[in-house]
């Protein structure tokens, strides 16, 4: 236990001493601010336009009921929030493994009493730690809209639990991707491309050839479907389940990873 | 990962986010997944050979016991959220708990066996993911089957059942269609109510002497309570008492909607015969009116003295002084039309008058089923507001829970008739029906009265609360949070120069 609590915090360490996890972080926050106020400014345009035109104020009557913050601005936010951070996550996770093994200490890692898998426990929690913080700062703005909306703190509760794992999901992809591979580059650009073919398998139903089936089949297991029902308030344990079991098969992966090196010697 | 494996993951991401952008399979997203597939296989076997070429026999253990592990977290993740999923445990934390069921409209989808729903939405209307979620949750009761269809897919469907726009859910049961252009649980609830064409009997409502109109749609109309009633399964039809004419046979129920002028002597004789053989009247009074109605309620034991509810615990509400407008919240719940009221669901009374209920014969049951708070007084209707306080409380008037609506039920000659009193009427308005649990009291107690009690319900709100439709002003916002939202991102940049300068130095 030790030893995994050492690299745990030495992951930590290394993640908060180096600039690129900061800025990572007020990106994050800047971004979300910036998508959220622009929402706001349009949702209130739209407000006055309907009050000017109706003459009445704002008598929730003259508004057509798809215009309210909830619909207009948080939302949207969070769908785009969710979008970006297919971009943002895989900036934080292509260096976890990748320069490890760029620069052969992964091997010297493998010298202590640690398993492969534990090595890759403590990676990844370290990983998820500073994601729940990540979304942390992401979430000051959105919950703002919540809290003046009225929207109870329960609903906040479930769409920053929606959101954290959403951002889990998108690190534990990276991370397998970092994994595999001696660049941040290329772990990067793999945790973007396979981020993006998940996040919503709704394209393939464009293709005649795909049976309805294995569309159906395919949507369940969309990011996109799963993170949306947190946004409405739903916290299924469904879909809390489907997130834990793919950052179980990103680890299996990420594990599996130390073994092929081994036999491969790639 | 090799650079033919990074080659192929970059073509398969532009060629899955063309096809998805565009909504078709065109030949650039086409020759991108080609590609990107193709390239990923190719690395994928080179990989796989230069392993067995690399690979030992004392490695084949360890690959395989790798390769195994990998292959029991699929099958174990897969297997644990579908064990998960079959259990169906999900937790409504929206402000409105918009997703979890009423009573009511349980019992209207098992009533109606099996109902179809189609969904007609446009695929990026952000509006149909909380529609999807609520036909989901009508779905697992095992009633309703839903399909969807992408606005503009089926015209003719479309036009056949006059779906307007987007996020739109045509019900069909029976052979008949309902089609809802606002969907929420309330919406959908009226629209299966409206497949059931249940016939629930014969409602006159009085006319001629100044009584609420059922035709008038304006805010103090009254012809949301028509519609409501419809929705219930009855048939409204008018009663007009300047004649004197009779009340007809097939009434099934009388409203009298606060006349303003006195009723003639004909009038209330005809509706005292129609309550000697067993008649049923739901009438709606006002402070300071005197149409004849109270000394005929007040023979059934539900006297009213024309005084004003002044209850202290009600505040100011819609413009008026505080304690003018009782907002109630006690409630006789053993009886039928109290059912599922409570504390929590109150009604809203403008300016209401109290009964004094007594049963006239020993076996009568006459009690009072809303009640005022213990602080409220009986003061004259008109009596003005003092200081911005409620009207003052006249000598001799004693703080009481005073029953702002009763309710009678008298055997006679083998036959029961049944009269419930309100003592407001505007809370059956346009304007004030749909406020709180208004609705779900006077279609209770129309239900009660024509002896319907088993579809005594509280009913889905129509309404969806929590959508604010008020301007958050920008610079408000960004006023009252620039402490933590501008801090944040300034605290982190500041971080990172000095993580920078550190590393920089040492």
């Amino acid at each position: 236990m030790r030893p995994f609590r050492a690299l745990f915090a030495k992951e930590l360490v290394v993640l908060f001493a180096s600039p690129l996890a900061y800025l990572a972080l007020a990106l994050v926050a800047l971004v979300t601010a910036l998508i959220f106020f622009d929402h706001l400014r349009v949702y209130n345009q739209t407000l006055f336009l309907y009050a000017s035109t109706n003459m009445r104020g704002f008598d929730t009557g003259s508004v057509p009921d798809y215009v309210n913050l909830r619909d207009t601005v948080f939302f949207p936010v969070m769908e785009t929030l969710g979008i970006t951070l297919i971009g943002l996550v895989p900036l934080v996770t292509m260096r976890v493994f990748a320069e490890e093994r760029a620069r052969g200490t992964d091997e010297l890692l493998l010298t202590t009493d640690l398993s492969p898998g534990a090595i890759v426990g403590a990676k990844f929690a370290a990983t998820y730690l500073f994601v729940a913080a990540m979304m942390a700062t992401s979430f000051v703005y959105p919950a703002m809209a919540i809290v003046q909306g009225g929207l109870g703190a329960e609903h906040l509760a479930a769409v920053f639990l929606g959101l954290t794992l959403h951002a889990a999901a998108l690190a534990s992809i990276g991370l397998a991707c970092s994994a595999w591979t001696g660049s941040q580059l290329v772990a990067a650009v793999a945790g973007w491309a396979v981020g993006f073919v998940v996040w919503d398998f709704g394209w393939v139903a464009s293709f005649q050839l795909v049976s309805e089936d294995a569309v159906r089949f395919l949507d369940a297991l969309s990011l996109h479907l799963r993170y949306g029902s947190f946004a409405e308030g739903i916290v299924s344990l469904g879909h809390v389940a489907y997130f834990v079991a793919l950052a179980a098969f990103a680890a299996a992966l990420a594990r599996f990873s130390f073994v092929w090196r081994r036999v491969s010697g790639g | 990962m090799s650079a033919l494996a990074l080659c192929g993951w970059i073509a398969l991401a532009f060629g899955a986010g063309t096809v998805y952008a565009v909504g078709a399979e065109g030949w650039f997203g086409r020759a991108n997944l080609a590609a990107g597939a193709l390239a990923l296989a190719a690395a994928a076997v080179r990989a796989a050979l230069r392993a067995r070429g690399a690979s030992a026999s004392a490695f084949r253990g360890p690959l395989a016991r790798g390769a195994a592990g990998v292959a029991l977290a699929l099958a174990g993740g897969v297997g644990l959220e579908r064990a998960v999923t079959a259990t169906g445990v999900r937790f409504d934390w929206s402000f409105e708990r918009r997703f979890e069921l009423s009573e009511a409209t349980r019992r209207a989808l098992a009533e109606l066996g099996t109902v179809e729903a189609i969904l007609f939405a446009e695929p990026l209307d952000p509006r149909a993911r909380s529609t999807r979620l609520l036909l989901g949750e009508l779905a697992a009761t095992g009633r309703l089957r839903v399909r969807e269809r992408a606005l503009g897919e089926a015209a003719e469907e479309e036009d056949r059942f006059g779906v307007a726009g987007s996020n739109t859910v045509v019900l069909l049961a029976g052979g008949r269609s309902e089609t809802v252009d606002r969907p929420t649980e309330g919406t959908i609830y009226e629209a299966l109510y409206a497949l059931r064409a249940r016939e629930a009997g014969v409602a006159y409502v009085m006319r001629g002497a100044g009584e609420g109109d059922l035709s008038d749609a304006a805010p103090g109309g009254y012809s949301g309570l028509a519609a409501a009633l419809e929705t219930e399964g009855f048939r409204v039809r008018e009663l007009v008492t300047a004649t004197g004419a009779e009340v007809p046979d097939d009434a099934d129920l009388v409203i009298a909607l606060a006349p303003r002028r006195p009723l003639r002597e004909e009038a209330l004789a005809a509706l005292e015969r129609h309550l000697a053989r067993g008649g049923r009247l739901v009438a709606f009074l006002e402070p300071g009116a005197q149409s004849g109605l109270e000394p005929l309620l007040a023979r059934w034991g539900l006297a009213s003295p024309d005084a004003l509810v002044v209850d202290p615990a009600s505040g100011a509400l819609a413009g008026d002084p505080p304690g003018v407008n009782p907002l109630a919240y006690s409630y006789a719940t053993t009886h039928p039309i109290a059912r599922g009221l409570d504390a929590s669901r109150m009604t809203f009374f403008r300016r209401a008058r109290a009964f004094a209920p007594r049963p006239p014969e020993p076996e009568d049951r006459v009690q009072g089923v809303v009640f005022s708070s213990p602080r409220a007084w009986l003061a004259e209707p008109g009596a003005a507001a003092r200081d911005g306080g409620p009207p003052p409380r006249p000598a001799g008037a004693e703080e009481d829970y005073h029953p702002l609506v009763a309710a009678g039920r008298y055997a006679r000659d083998g036959r029961e008739t049944r009269i419930v009193a309100f003592g407001d009427a505007e809370l059956a308005s346009n304007r004030y029906l749909r406020t709180l649990y208004n609705l779900d009291l006077v279609l209770n107690a129309a239900l009660w009265a024509a002896e319907r009690e088993p579809d005594i319900a509280i009913r889905p709100k129509a309404v969806v609360s929590g959508r604010l439709q008020l301007p958050l002003p920008v610079p408000d916002t960004f006023t009252m949070f620039q402490g933590l939202g501008l801090l944040l991102p300034e605290a982190l940049l500041l971080a990172a120069a000095l993580a920078w300068a550190r590393a920089r130095s040492a």
